[in-house]
């Protein structure tokens, strides 16, 4: 896949780069599921580099604060839509057998017509990111794209940016987010993502905080901290994937139905990930290689 | 006789359709009430969420993860025969399921069922040899069933994985005690109060047990006497904190809480009580003021800046109001503004000695040693007009 990267010049390539570059481009188009050119412009390019996870002074899983050093990777800038994943539901119900539902659907949300059923929701509100969909689903979807979930560190690096902000736009309580708040614009519903352009990221990751929570790869331990931290005493650190086993799922960022407070760039929370609901939706990541 | 077969199976599947086609207008309902059962426990209110749990699983029963929802919040109640039966029936379901067991564990423990508990916490660091609250309950539950050789080496495996937890010191503490290890008592509850909040009276009580059996009278004394003081605070805490849960817009509770919590320098938990005290009392100055001491207190200049600029649109006519104000100022080095709200504190308070000494402070750190020289005569002249 051909992935944009904000940071990267246009002009002044070399010869050999740009050699380089279209073995990379024909690799590419070996390797992927037919990525449209919005494909390619949703991912952002997050350096390498050491940046400050969790805090010292919130809820008590977050701390203590501690360094972690993490590869270049990709993040997409926004939560997975309806319309994007209806692709992959599509590709899954041409292949089910006859009057099954596809392993991967979403659950309906009759009682809620502003988020509706599936796959109705993803012709009615194409831009609104998918919820209803379990940890397996994101799971797969990201595998489907060739890509995999972010970890928690990855999420946070790419909200937190290296100024430990405490929202990603920054320190102050600003209404850039869709939270329960009434004065967002977008009071019990969900909203079409990038809706907040002033709640972005440092990176330029949109919807970090409200919307939807968002999965994660890892595992949930409330001290798994400690232990990151402890490794960390002599050097960042490296690219943690969180526990080895668990019963949770780590989610981050906090929804349209929660409080400012837990929209922030630290908080943590869990969900089985056999679950389905109207407040979880996710985004993609990519190792660079 | 294969076509009757075929008839069979196409007869049986008949009423199996009829059903399916029924619960999916059943699912619908199972759906609703479990994201209403969500919400209300992310809204802490967790007997609505109880029902709501239960009309869900009253249409579609076999569901391991709401079952341990359901048992979780039947814990947060405290109806832990309830929860017992729902972390049972969630296992049933999904036998290795770590959390169900941890909860169940900790549900056996507060039922002092012990040996219950440590079997179950015994499974849950089978499982998952990091699970922090594993050992720590099971450590816990070893030392109420008085095997404390068997403790020891579980509570420091704890707090290996949460170090400087005070509770774990306290336990391991009680442990090494029962054996007649004494110095490394004293140690451990050394370190329980070191770590623990401001309060925390069980470690000294641990400790004046431990100086009496190594016949230092003294200091055992000592220990018992914070131990007593310090009790008869936390049934002042216990009692309040019982008030507001029971009556959660009772203001004049939750204002004994934060000016007690003050008192203890319980400045985290004060910041808590003092923002509910504002949620019920928006246009009470005092609120914020207290608001802005406590975010001082855990050096957040910024917060405290807000709370208290917040305090003095309320009630600008109070000296005390803008002397917290410039301290606030003062503590993220806004000089010029610090000395504005010292000012207007001396103008609407001149016989305040305080005021003219953070005055003088500020100037000190200025430079600007005229202004504060002057000011610190200002307050010495009125400390001893006080006197």
């Amino acid at each position: 896949m051909n992935i944009f990267c904000p940071n990267r010049s246009k002009g002044g390539v070399t010869p050999s780069l740009q050699i380089q570059g279209l073995l990379l481009l024909l690799l590419s188009i070996g390797m992927s599921f037919g990525a449209s050119a919005q494909d390619t412009e949703n991912l952002i390019l997050i350096s390498a580099g050491t940046f400050t996870m969790g805090s010292d002074t919130r809820a008590t899983d977050e701390k203590p604060m501690h360094k972690v050093y993490l590869n270049a990777y990709y993040i997409s800038k926004y939560e997975v839509t309806n319309a994007e994943y209806y692709e992959f539901w599509e590709q899954q119900l041409k292949t089910a057998s006859s009057g099954q539902t596809p392993q991967h659907t979403p659950e309906n949300f009759t009682h809620l017509p502003q988020i509706g059923d599936w796959p109705a929701r993803a012709k009615q509100f194409p831009n609104h990111p998918v919820v209803g969909v379990s940890w397996h689903d994101a799971n797969a979807y990201a595998t489907w794209k060739g890509m995999r979930l972010p970890t928690e560190a990855e999420w946070e690096k790419a909200a937190r940016g290296y100024t430990n902000r405490t929202w990603p736009w920054g320190n102050a309580l600003e209404p850039y987010a869709n939270t329960a708040a009434k004065d967002d614009g977008y009071e019990n519903r969900l909203a079409p993502v990038g809706s907040f352009p002033k709640g972005k990221s440092y990176y330029g990751v949109m919807d970090m905080a409200g919307n939807v929570w968002e999965w994660t790869a890892d595992w949930y331990s409330d001290v798994y901290y400690w232990y990151s931290s402890q490794a960390a005493t002599k050097r960042p650190k490296q690219n943690p994937t969180g526990p080895t086993v668990g019963s949770w799922r780590v989610i981050r960022g906090g929804s349209w139905m929660d409080a400012i407070a837990r929209c922030s760039t630290t908080f943590r929370f869990y969900l089985y990930p056999n679950l389905k609901t109207s407040f979880v939706g996710f985004r993609l990541a990519k190792t660079v290689f | 006789m294969k076509k009757l077969t075929i008839v069979i199976i196409l007869w049986l599947c008949l009423p199996l359709s009829g059903i399916t086609g029924e619960k999916s207008g059943d699912h619908s309902t199972y759906v609703q009430h479990v994201e209403q059962a969500f919400i209300l426990m992310f809204q802490g209110d967790n007997l609505k969420a109880i029902s709501e749990f239960e009309a869900a699983l009253a249409i579609e029963p076999d569901h391991p993860e709401i079952l341990h929802y359901l048992g979780m919040a039947y814990a947060e109640e405290t109806f832990w025969n309830k929860a017992v039966e729902s972390c049972q029936r969630s296992l049933v379901l999904m036998p290795e399921n770590i959390e169900a067991l941890y909860s169940l564990g900790v549900v056996y423990f507060r039922l002092d069922q012990w040996a219950d508990a440590a079997g179950t916490l015994q499974r849950v660091i089978g499982l998952s040899p990091q699970h922090a609250r594993g050992y720590e309950m099971l450590g816990k539950s070893l030392v109420k069933l008085r095997r404390y050789a068997e403790a020891v080496p579980i509570l420091k495996k704890a707090l290996t994985l949460t170090p400087r937890a005070a509770g774990l010191y306290h336990e391991l503490g009680t442990a090494h005690l029962n054996l007649k290890a004494y110095p490394e008592a004293i140690e451990n509850f050394k370190q329980a109060i070191e770590y623990g909040p401001t309060g925390y009276a069980e470690p000294h009580y641990g400790l004046g047990t431990a100086y009496f059996r190594l016949g230092d009278r003294e200091k055992s004394r000592t220990e018992m006497q914070i131990y007593q003081r310090l009790q008869k605070q936390f049934a002042e805490y216990e009692r309040l904190t019982r008030l507001t849960r029971a009556e959660p817009n009772n203001l004049e509770a939750w204002t004994e809480l934060a000016t007690l919590l003050m008192n203890q320098k319980n400045f985290a938990k004060a910041v808590q009580v003092f923002q509910r005290c504002i949620e019920l009392a928006p246009n009470n100055a005092n609120f914020y003021h207290g608001l802005s001491r406590a975010f001082m207190n855990l050096n957040y200049p910024k917060h405290a800046s807000e709370a208290a600029r917040k305090a003095v649109q309320l009630m600008p006519n109070q000296a005390i109001l803008y002397n917290t104000l410039g301290s606030t100022y003062a503590m993220q080095g806004e000089s010029q503004k610090a000395i504005s709200a010292f000012q207007k504190a001396v103008e609407l308070d001149s016989e305040e000695p305080y005021y003219h000494l953070n005055l003088s402070r500020l100037y000190q750190g200025m430079g600007n040693q005229k202004l504060a020289q002057e000011h610190y005569r200002v307050y010495e002249y009125l400390l001893s007009k006080q006197k």
